[in-house]
């Protein structure tokens, strides 16, 4: 069996444990990160893409808003090209009455958060969409971030700072020695779920940064911790119908914040208490109250195409747990299992938000430090990871370097402004097993047609890549992790551009079975849209039918009963059973 | 004949749609086609899908469509809407539109063994069934033996042959894939199948193609290309290429927008036109009115209302029919509390009005999405019916894709009972005026 040794072992590819790697590469140590299926897959990846300010947490939260206000500010440089900055309003609607603003405009004095109210009439003047019956609003620092982009950023940053990544790995068991009172965690067995290998990684310092999963984790080293998994499901409208991020000035509940993020305009979200933090159901009432809610913020916009709906679970960790699942802080945790629960080499990281990721591994690696012994300080808050150079995102930079270098003809994904060279880069520098590996690159099918045209094009293309490229296998097996520019097709243009970058080594082209690809993203992308399909966009799913049954007739392709390691996990049944009415 | 200036007014401009114009104008009725936009020939394949696959297995294709659908499925679903029909009328309607493709120049044609379904490779390399298709395509079809090679152009989105020549290999077929220069084709790097059908229009670029075409094929080898040859003179291309090159070439349907498809249309509206029959797109029927009953015959539609971007239009004929597509084709609307209507007539629907009932978690299911199978149920003249099995109106039939007890496809019906329905939908309007 293949063996690694390596000082800090860190579980989990989501921003967290991203995060960790990159920390703890930069002080010096030797990091490997195993990630079960894709970076970002968890959590990270299903978030509405909200960077705080802390406006949310002045009044409730105020320790988290001063984390947050602290780690915008240092996000916008160490990670600029992921961030646009929106801005954001706390909006009072007709329904928020009570003192909650005023509470509000001194809570953001006490904890930092700069808030500056502006004039309805400014307010209407930015954002023409917004219910005209708002009384007040307030301005802060929110912006809005791609998770994706970001969390593979840092994840080269680490890689480039010596740490080892290792995605499609999944942790079977912690490798824990000495009896009781004296155990101590080692390192972990781990399968690599694309070529069905198993191997040992062997660590001093194992630390669990699974989030909402942090306690099947935990349980591997026979222990338990209070991690709820908190339910949180979100829509995507098909129009961008606001340009600034708008939240309700009001105590947080569910529905009450719209996020622009790239093409679309995300309503977040509901939190639901859930036993299992895989399978989530979104539930009809969910979708319909996200509708009803956004209806207060922008009248009329639940009558817009919703092109997506998805669930995330947060990982809200408490002491003592009793209640309902909003009330659980937001403040991350950070357990030290030594001193817990007597077991040494084991440290747990979750709770938290996306937006103070960078402080959580942080302040994880400063305990790691406390066992391993003092290496060189914490430098992230002050580095920045590649790709920064481009400036901060904005919305139409696709197609301002589409048209200035003509790339028309290139495009796979005329949704999302998604070219051939872009497609075929992200597969040559980053590690792809599905085509939705890819989506999360280069945002390819995340459009109106979801799919419907780039399915076809990018099975085809990643296809071409297998039977053409005479390759160098690349030594580690993975290919080499190159996302500056992942997603400008202007630094993308051509394939001789990317003449020196590796082909698709050939341990990993067996897993790119075309058909696979094609049947897996599919199906990945009926889970997606079953929750809200009706009017035109069941409409558009028809049409989908047609082109993949009528046209294409992919349900009778050979190799029916290849499955990849997120075959059954695209399967797990999201149609809308429920009732339209929330549970009391 | 029926006292207004039109007999029957068409309703939809699909296959349905200008199947039930083209019959009811040769049964000697003035008619007219009205749509708010274009059908599924533009989308799909441009073939006649007759029936592919049948509920109780879904994984071999059905072999004699004409037989099992008159046959088999007539026993055991009497409502679907070829049991409606019965053979005489779907093979009349079939005959009838093989007759018109020829009169067209667009001829269509079916497997060598009459009855039995084609075979057919598409842009992935998959085989489909279909009963009839255009000329261009039958050079493909897979009961045949000669080897393949299947063509595409480097850098063309919508046209992969490495795939497909893999997965025809995969089942058996010999087939191999050779990528072309673009610059073959064009200089011009933003393009789709219908600009590069509308390139080889030009007899220059098309001896460019045949020049390559003839070095790569070996002796006895089909060539497969996508649906580029020619739009407007289509003919023309297909016999050079075949003339020049000395060996069957033949196009693979692939993504959205349909060149077959495009092709059909547009010669088979110029048709219409000609039998004095106007289609106008652009012209939603959003609204319409209905008489209450007299002399015993039941309520009758009165007019219908259309939008255009001018302004809102009334049409009053003797006789209608609604072609405007299910789902798909927009002739039924959905919200998100789960109501599903018909959007002109409100017709009653057998569709269930639960978003609970509407899918199944598979994407690719041999059950298919419920919702998907709901329609308008419509008695043996295609007059819709309401729960209690009364006709609605005396003077609307109902055609295509808005039918009740059938998923055209996940059957790969679609074309099939859009022609036979609209057929007729036209012969029992013609009987009736």
């Amino acid at each position: 069996m293949k063996r690694i040794d390596t000082e800090i072992l860190v579980i989990g590819g989501g921003a967290t444990g991203t995060g960790v790697a990159w920390d703890a590469a930069l002080r010096g140590y030797r990091v490997v990160l195993v990630e079960r299926r894709d970076l970002t897959h968890g959590t990270t990846g299903r978030y509405h893409g909200l960077l705080h300010s802390g406006g949310r947490y002045v009044v409730k939260d105020p320790v988290s808003a001063t984390e947050c206000i602290h780690e915008n500010r240092i996000l916008r440089k160490t990670h600029t090209h992921c961030i646009e900055d929106t801005g954001g309003f706390f909006v009072v609607t007709p329904e928020d009455e009570g003192d909650y603003p005023d509470k509000f405009v001194a809570g953001c004095a006490a904890t930092g958060v700069p808030c500056n109210e502006i004039s309805l009439k400014e307010a209407m003047r930015r954002e023409p969409l917004l219910n005209p019956r708002i009384s007040r609003v307030f301005e802060v620092p929110d912006g809005s971030a791609d998770s994706f982009l970001a969390t593979h950023a840092t994840a080269q940053a680490a890689r480039m700072a010596g740490a080892q990544l290792l995605n499609y790995h999944q942790v079977t068991g912690l490798i824990i020695e000495g009896g009781d009172g004296e155990k101590r965690v080692v390192g972990a067995h781990v399968r690599d779920v694309a070529r069905g290998e198993d191997l040992e990684i062997r660590a001093q310092m194992t630390i669990s940064a699974t989030g909402a999963w942090a306690n099947v984790v935990a349980h591997m080293a026979g222990i338990s911790i209070s991690v709820i998994p908190g339910k949180g499901t979100m829509v995507a409208m098909n129009h961008r119908v606001l340009n600034t991020v708008v939240n309700r000035c009001k105590m947080p509940a569910d529905g009450d914040i719209i996020v622009p993020v790239h093409t679309v305009a995300v309503i977040g979200t509901t939190d639901e208490r859930v036993a299992d933090p895989e399978n989530l159901r979104i539930e009809p009432w969910e979708v319909q109250l996200m509708l009803e809610e956004g209806e207060k913020l922008v009248p009329g916009i639940s009558r817009a195409r919703v092109v997506r709906a998805w669930a995330g679970v947060r990982p809200l960790y408490q002491e003592d747990y009793a209640g309902s699942s909003r009330d659980a802080t937001r403040k991350f945790a950070l357990l030290d299992h030594k001193e817990r629960h007597n077991i040494d080499g084991f440290i747990t990281i979750t709770g938290g938000k996306w937006t103070t990721f960078r402080l959580m591994a942080e302040k994880t690696v400063d305990m790691a430090t406390s066992y391993l012994g003092e290496r060189k300080p914490c430098i992230t808050a002050t580095s920045s990871v590649p790709g920064v150079d481009q400036g901060p995102y904005w919305l139409g930079h696709r197609l301002h370097e589409i048209e200035e270098k003509k790339l028309q003809g290139q495009l796979v994904c005329e949704c999302e402004l998604v070219t051939r060279s872009m497609l075929e880069n992200a597969v040559r520098q980053n590690p792809t097993i599905t085509l939705d590996d890819l989506r999360r690159d280069v945002r390819l099918g995340m459009g109106p047609c979801q799919g419907g045209w780039c399915t076809y094009r990018a099975v085809g293309i990643v296809h071409e890549m297998t039977v053409s490229e005479t390759g160098h296998p690349a030594e580690s097996g993975t290919a080499e992790w190159d996302v500056a520019y992942m997603q400008s097709p202007a630094r993308n243009v051509s394939s001789s551009a990317s003449a020196g970058a590796p082909a698709i080594p050939d341990d990993e082209r067996a897993l790119f079975n075309p058909n696979l690809l094609l049947r897996d993203f599919l199906q990945e992308r009926w889970k997606g849209v079953t929750p809200i399909l009706w009017g035109q966009q069941l409409k558009q799913e028809r049409l989908d039918e047609l082109i993949y049954l009528s046209v294409m007739n992919v349900d009778h392709l050979p190799d029916r009963d290849l499955s990849s390691p997120v075959t059954e996990f695209y399967r797990y049944d999201t149609t809308p059973n429920g009732n339209l009415e929330a549970p009391e | 004949m029926s006292g207004h200036s039109i007999d029957l007014l068409v309703i939809g401009a699909g296959w349905s749609g200008l199947m039930a114009a083209y019959t009811a104008a040769n049964a000697g009725l003035k008619v007219q086609v009205i749509a708010k936009g274009l059908g599924s020939m533009h989308w799909a394949a441009g073939s006649i899908d007759l029936f592919g696959y049948a509920p109780d297995a879904p994984d071999t294709p059905i072999h004699r469509p004409l037989e099992y659908v008159t046959g088999k499925l007539a026993k055991e679903q009497p409502q679907h809407p070829y049991a409606l029909l019965g053979k005489d009328r779907l093979v009349a309607a079939l005959d009838s539109f093989v007759a018109l493709t020829h009169e067209l120049g667009l001829s269509y044609g079916g497997a060598a063994q009459p009855g039995e379904n084609l075979m057919l490779p598409t842009a992935v390399g998959a085989a489909r069934p279909t009963y009839l298709a255009p000329q261009a395509q039958l050079g493909g079809d897979l009961g045949r033996s000669e080897p393949m090679v299947i063509v595409g152009f480097e850098g063309l989105r919508d046209f992969y042959p490495q795939l497909i020549a893999e997965n025809l290999a995969k089942q058996g077929i010999q087939a191999r894939a050779v990528l072309l220069p673009f610059d073959v084709l064009t200089d011009r790097r933003d393009s789709n199948t219908v600009q590069q059908a509308h390139g080889m229009d030009d007899p220059a670029r098309r001896s460019r193609l045949i020049s390559e075409l003839k070095k790569l094929a070996k002796t006895g080898e089909r060539i497969g290309l996508p649906p580029i040859l020619g739009l407007d003179d289509h003919a023309a291309v297909l016999f050079d290429m075949q003339s020049q090159t000395g060996a069957t070439v033949f196009e693979i349907a692939t993504l959205p927008p349909s060149v077959p498809g495009m092709r059909l249309f547009k010669a088979w509206r110029n048709r219409l036109n000609k039998m004095g029959v106007r289609v106008d797109s652009n012209m939603e029927v959003v609204s319409a009115q209905s008489e209450p009953s007299s002399n015993g015959a039941g309520p009758s539609v009165h007019l219908v209302e259309s939008a255009t971007s001018a302004r809102p239009m009334k049409h009053r004929a003797g006789g209608y029919v609604l072609a405007t597509g299910g789902i798909m084709g927009g002739g039924f609307n959905s919200d998100h509390e789960g109501h599903v209507w018909e959007t002109i007539f409100d017709l009653p629907l057998t569709t269930p009005q639960a978003r609970s009932e509407w899918f199944n978690p598979v994407f690719i299911n041999p059950a298919g999405h419920p919702v998907f199978s709901g329609g308008v149920a419509v008695n043996e003249a295609m007059q819709p019916l309401d729960g209690d099995g009364e006709v609605v109106y005396s003077n609307l039939w109902v055609a295509g894709d808005l039918l009740a007890h059938d998923n055209p496809i996940l059957q790969r019906s679609l074309e099939g009972t859009a022609i036979a329905t609209g057929f007729a939908a036209a012969k029992a309007a013609a009987a009736a005026s």
